[in-house]
């Protein structure tokens, strides 16, 4: 091969957050190059035409937490990026011929009303509750924007960042100080177990807890994750809950297009096959059809296991934190319905069309399903009958499917990537059946206006997106894998063993999930130690 | 107030009796009032059936703190404790039986008959123990820090904490951060590959508490245990003549120091006078003026039953009431006609003395976690994990000749039954236990001369354990260290002046070490001090 270009930054994966990463880079004047191995870019966060006409966000399907400075300094809207209102949750619930529901939407009377149907105490307690993690919120979401402290040194740095958290823990007032340390160490039905006593509300507040998690809604741990919701509402400034118009992949388009108008050089079906390193020194990138790229630094927006393990020759890393790397947790937990629909689902308990169907549709009516469907999973099997939280985003952009059309997409837990009995490959019909099966019981015309159906199980989500064991968030949210510890103890700060190489995904700080904030991250100290 | 004591203090129980100690010989006279007819507390030996004596409920002590031995003389008055070896006897399905002891070589041995590579990471496992235990379990004697509003104290705690945490090197500071919020079984899944020794480690993160082996946290409680133990498996400890030895010779020592108890009074009432606690009223209609009151019970029967809770800030009440504590253990106790005949015994080398020590019935991680699962659903286990003991083996007092005395405690056994009554299914429950040792030692059946079965009902109802938690509450990180009971109120004091808490609802509060009492004692004189300047 002739004189390889020279680059200043390469970037591994075309991800949201890798785009990200490439974006403020190149806004600071870098010459950079993301490589992608799929024909379209976006990873998780990709729209994807699988059947003609219909149009899905195959992966990721909302836009919760995409921050909002990324949002500003990107100029994302004027990239194309405009989110479109998700409102409300529905859980239908089992019953008679007909059942109940709870619809909660971001109408507080409504909502208030609607809550006491089932319980006047939790419909006040909903308020207060309401108030109360949108202050919690508030002192979160400056820990998603700052680089976590390295414990194992004790420089200025680290102790700066220590008495911020410190001084802001001791500035809150009492009762949210006592909430703060309990999200974060409770489970979160035993957290909600003190706020409410409806069991529907209480499953399907808790579902957020769990998400791509293999924890159950009774595993501490959970409660911390309840935040994420209310942390979404207060970005007020710019709507940050609901659809991207075009899919989730207007996103990474969006973002693209921003990372494009700066300078990157973006390129897709290019596959890495190695990272190269010379005497300690990230180098380049080696590309599976034998070409090779140079660079100052290389920025990995893969997960970890594959960008230590996968891409790397062994060696070049110390042996303990191989080891720390090998012990860092992915288990999938999760799949992937998408649907192709000739008409609406109608349900039982709320027949016909509606504002209901906008919104969140999650089948969570109780505590003891969540947990049963939990339990399925800890013994190796999918759930029998799952937890899915489904999104019909054409009602809301109806550019994504033929007129009269629809699109729905659930997202399934648990199916964990590891199964007991049997391979995937074997089981995603069945499991594809369940899915629908589970949904017929709430929603029963759903089996006659399927056109087509795309499941895609943990195997798939590794197979497809590159997700080690289908993990959604790169690695498991759980409290040994967050901040100062994601994602191996001493190494949060985006920088690695090897000189030059830079994690930049959600596999580290804050994790998964579409915020980009991983990428910023990443960039400012790329572009920290190079000044 | 002329004719008022100075101290008066809520049950006899071990915490309480430590701290009574400290105040004698600190020149005080506090009066311990006991509702029981003895003094102990968990920690009572009673016989279940004539001639077999045993503990109602707890049947070995976690070791007690040294400091607490040395200072009450514990190891020259009459008190004789044992600690056998082998430590812990695990039977498998298969016939097979992993045997632990003090020696870790051994323990080596016994481990390569499941896997050779878990026979060397356990000595190693082993020795990171002991480092950690070495951070921890100066923190056991400490007040934790209020976190709000940090006194200098405070500080200091947390700059020798964070001191003696940088001490250990990253790796294993980051270990015990790390191990802390994690579950039990992923961490020793990160260490052994055998099914047998995974479950035996991992047990110590849930006994006692609502935590599945695969529950976040279930780490923490395991290095909470360590931190007393360091020994991967713990060993238990006897005392000779049943744990109610060890009980009476706390009571022997406070009472020497110049403590007073009273056995037969059962507190009514803590009497609240203008935001102070003026002194108690028992049962019986007699009213104890006192300055200042020690709860050894729980927090919540102490501030929602012996307080009136007018006399509390609601915002506080509601804390309280949210506080967990219902237990998930229940208690038997067997009299046995001979010992029984476990078959993995025959594989091991050490023949019945290798029942001699915890006999531990829970093979697996998942075994374990179904065994959790029940509870989760308001049913008690129908395969219960079980921490077995035969006391008599080394005891030969407790049981007529020849005859023995088994005690277990029973996982997983929720409180709230749903649908079911205990006081109904308090013998199928003892059926199931039975039917579960019978696996491994089927002749147990025909050698049962007695079977007690004490449900967490039974214990709530006998020995005053709120919910039945044997451990005044459950261990959870959210109700641990700063936060145990309660963020702002874990340094013994309450929003009531001169109302103390000493029981294991206070930090550390795990098994019966005594810490929770001495810190308490502690903190109360610190302020009796200061009043005594004034």
């Amino acid at each position: 091969m002739g004189a390889t270009p020279r680059y200043d930054a390469i970037v591994i994966g075309g991800g949201h957050n890798g785009l990200v990463h490439a974006a403020y880079l190149a806004r600071a004047g870098k010459k950079i190059l993301v490589l992608e191995r799929r024909h379209v870019l976006g990873g998780a966060a990709v729209t994807e035409e699988v059947f003609p006409g219909f149009k899905f966000s195959v992966c990721s399907y909302v836009v919760s937490l995409l921050r909002p400075e990324i949002i500003r300094d990107l100029g994302l809207p004027r990239h194309g990026l405009e989110i479109l209102p998700l409102d409300g949750t529905f859980a239908p619930m089992p019953g008679g011929s007909e059942g109940d529901y709870l619809w909660r939407v971001n109408d507080h009377a409504k909502t208030h009303r609607e809550i006491a149907r089932h319980s006047r105490l939790d419909a006040e307690a909903y308020e207060e509750y309401g108030k109360a993690m949108a202050e919690q919120g508030k002192f979160v979401k400056p820990i998603l924007g700052m680089t976590p402290p390295d414990l194992s040194r004790l420089s200025a740095d680290v102790l700066r960042k220590l008495t911020f958290l410190g001084r802001r823990f001791r500035d809150l007032p009492e009762p949210d100080q006592h909430n703060q340390v309990q999200l974060m160490t409770m489970s979160a039905v035993d957290f909600l177990d003190q706020w409410f006593e409806t069991d529907v509300l209480k499953a399907t507040m808790s579902a957020s807890g769990i998400i791509g998690t293999f924890l159950g809604v009774r595993s501490p741990g959970t409660a911390y994750v309840l935040l994420h919701h209310y942390m979404g509402e207060i970005d007020g400034a710019f709507r940050s809950w609901g659809f991207a118009k075009g899919g989730t992949g207007a996103i990474s388009n969006a973002i693209a297009a921003a990372a494009r108008e700066a300078g990157a050089e973006i390129r897709t079906q290019t596959p890495i096959a190695q990272i190269l390193i010379k005497n300690g020194r990230a180098t380049g990138v080696a590309l599976e059809n034998g070409d090779e790229f140079e660079a100052r630094v290389v920025s990995s927006s893969v997960d970890p296991r594959r960008t230590f393990i996968g891409m790397m020759e062994p060696g070049h890393l110390p042996d303990d934190f191989v080891e720390q790397v090998r012990h860092y947790k992915f288990r999938g937990s999760s799949g992937k319905v998408n649907l192709a629909l000739d008409a609406l689902p109608d349900f039982k308990c709320l027949p016909g069309p509606g504002p209901h169907l906008r919104g969140a549709i999650s089948i969570s009516p109780s505590i003891d399903y969540m947990e049963r469907a939990y339990d399925d999973a800890k013994y190796g099997r999918y759930s029998r009958r799952p937890y899915i939280d489904c999104v019909i985003p054409s009602l809301t952009d109806p550019s994504v499917a033929p007129p009269g059309k629809h699109v729905m997409s659930c997202f399934v837990q648990y199916a964990p990537y590891h199964l007991k009995e049997g391979g995937w490959d074997n089981q995603r019909d069945a499991f594809g059946d369940t899915v629908i099966d589970t949904l017929a019981e709430h929603a029963p015309n759903i089996k006659n206006i399927i056109l087509s159906r795309q499941v895609l199980t943990p195997l798939d989500l590794e197979r497809e997106f590159g997700l080690t064991e289908g993990n959604i968030f790169q690695g498991e949210l759980s409290l040994e894998q967050l901040f100062f510890l994601r994602p191996v103890p001493g190494w949060a700060q985006y920088r690695t063993p090897v000189k030059g190489l830079y994690l930049c995904g959600s596999g580290s700080h804050p994790g998964g999930g579409i915020m980009g904030a991983p990428g910023r991250l990443a960039a400012l100290e790329v572009l920290k130690d190079w000044n | 107030m002329s004719n008022a004591r100075d101290v008066i203090i809520i049950g006899a129980g071990h915490n309480a009796l430590v701290t009574a100690f400290y105040l004698g010989r600190a020149g005080l006279h506090p009066l311990v009032l006991e509702r029981q007819a003895v003094a102990g507390g968990s920690a009572v030996t009673e016989e279940f059936h004539p001639g077999f004596r045993s503990s109602t409920l707890a049947h070995a002590a976690a070791p007690l703190v040294a400091r607490v031995v040395q200072d009450m003389g514990l190891a020259h008055g009459g008190l004789e404790m044992i600690r056998p070896d082998p430590v812990v006897f695990a039977p498998s399905a298969d016939g097979r039986a992993l045997v632990l002891y003090r020696d870790t070589e051994r323990s080596g041995q016994s481990i390569a008959q499941f896997s050779r590579a878990d026979a060397g990471k356990y000595a190693e496992f082993a020795r990171v123990l002991v480092r950690l235990a070495g951070v921890l379990q100066p923190l056991m004697l400490k007040t934790p820090p209020a976190l709000r509003a940090l006194s200098p104290g405070d500080l200091w705690t947390l700059l020798g904490a964070g001191r003696a945490l940088r001490g250990l090197g990253s790796r294993d500071m980051f270990r015990l951060l790390r191990w802390g919020p994690m579950a039990a079984a992923d961490l020793v899944s990160e260490w052994f590959e055998s099914e047998p020794l995974r479950a035996v480690v991992a047990a110590r993160g849930i006994f006692g508490a609502a935590l599945g082996p695969w529950s976040a946290g279930s780490g923490g409680l395991l290095l909470l245990r360590a931190a007393f133990d360091p020994e991967p498996a713990s060993g238990v400890c006897f005392a000779r003549g049943g744990l109610g030895k060890l009980a009476s010779a706390l009571a022997e020592a406070a009472t020497q120091a110049g403590a007073e108890i009273r056995n037969n009074a059962e507190v009514a009432e803590i009497n609240v006078r203008d935001g102070a606690a003026v002194g108690v009223n028992l049962a019986s209609g007699e009213v104890i003026p006192a300055r200042n009151v020690i709860s050894g019970v729980d927090p919540q029967r102490t501030f929602l039953r012996l307080v009136n809770p007018t006399h509390l800030e609601p915002g506080f009440v509601g804390r309280v009431r949210n506080y967990r504590s219902n237990g998930v253990l229940a208690k038997v106790n067997l009299a046995l006609a001979g010992l029984p005949s476990f078959s993995a015994v025959k594989n091991t080398r050490d023949g019945r003395a290798a029942l001699a020590g915890r006999i531990h019935i829970g093979p697996e991680i998942d075994y374990l976690e179904r065994a959790f699962d029940a509870s989760k659903y308001g049913d008690f286990s129908a395969d219960p994990y079980l921490e077995v003991v035969i006391p008599s083996l080394s005891d030969p007092e407790l049981a007529p000749a020849g005859k023995h005395v088994m005690s277990i405690y029973v996982q997983f056994a929720p409180y709230k039954l749903r649908g079911l009554e205990w006081s109904r299914e308090r013998e199928t429950l003892g059926d199931t236990v039975v039917k579960t040792l019978a696996r491994y030692a089927p002749d147990l059946p025909g050698l049962i001369l007695h079977q007690q079965v004490i449900t967490p009902l039974a214990l709530e109802e006998r020995l005053g354990l709120t919910g039945g938690h044997v451990f005044h509450g459950e261990l959870a990180l959210d109700q641990l260290f700063s936060l145990r009971p309660l963020l702002g109120w874990a340094a013994y004091r309450t929003p009531l002046a001169g109302l103390y808490l000493c029981g294991s609802g206070t930090h550390p509060g795990v098994g019966l070490s005594g810490a929770s009492g001495a810190n308490a004692a502690r903190e109360f004189l610190k302020d009796w001090k200061k009043r005594d300047r004034r």
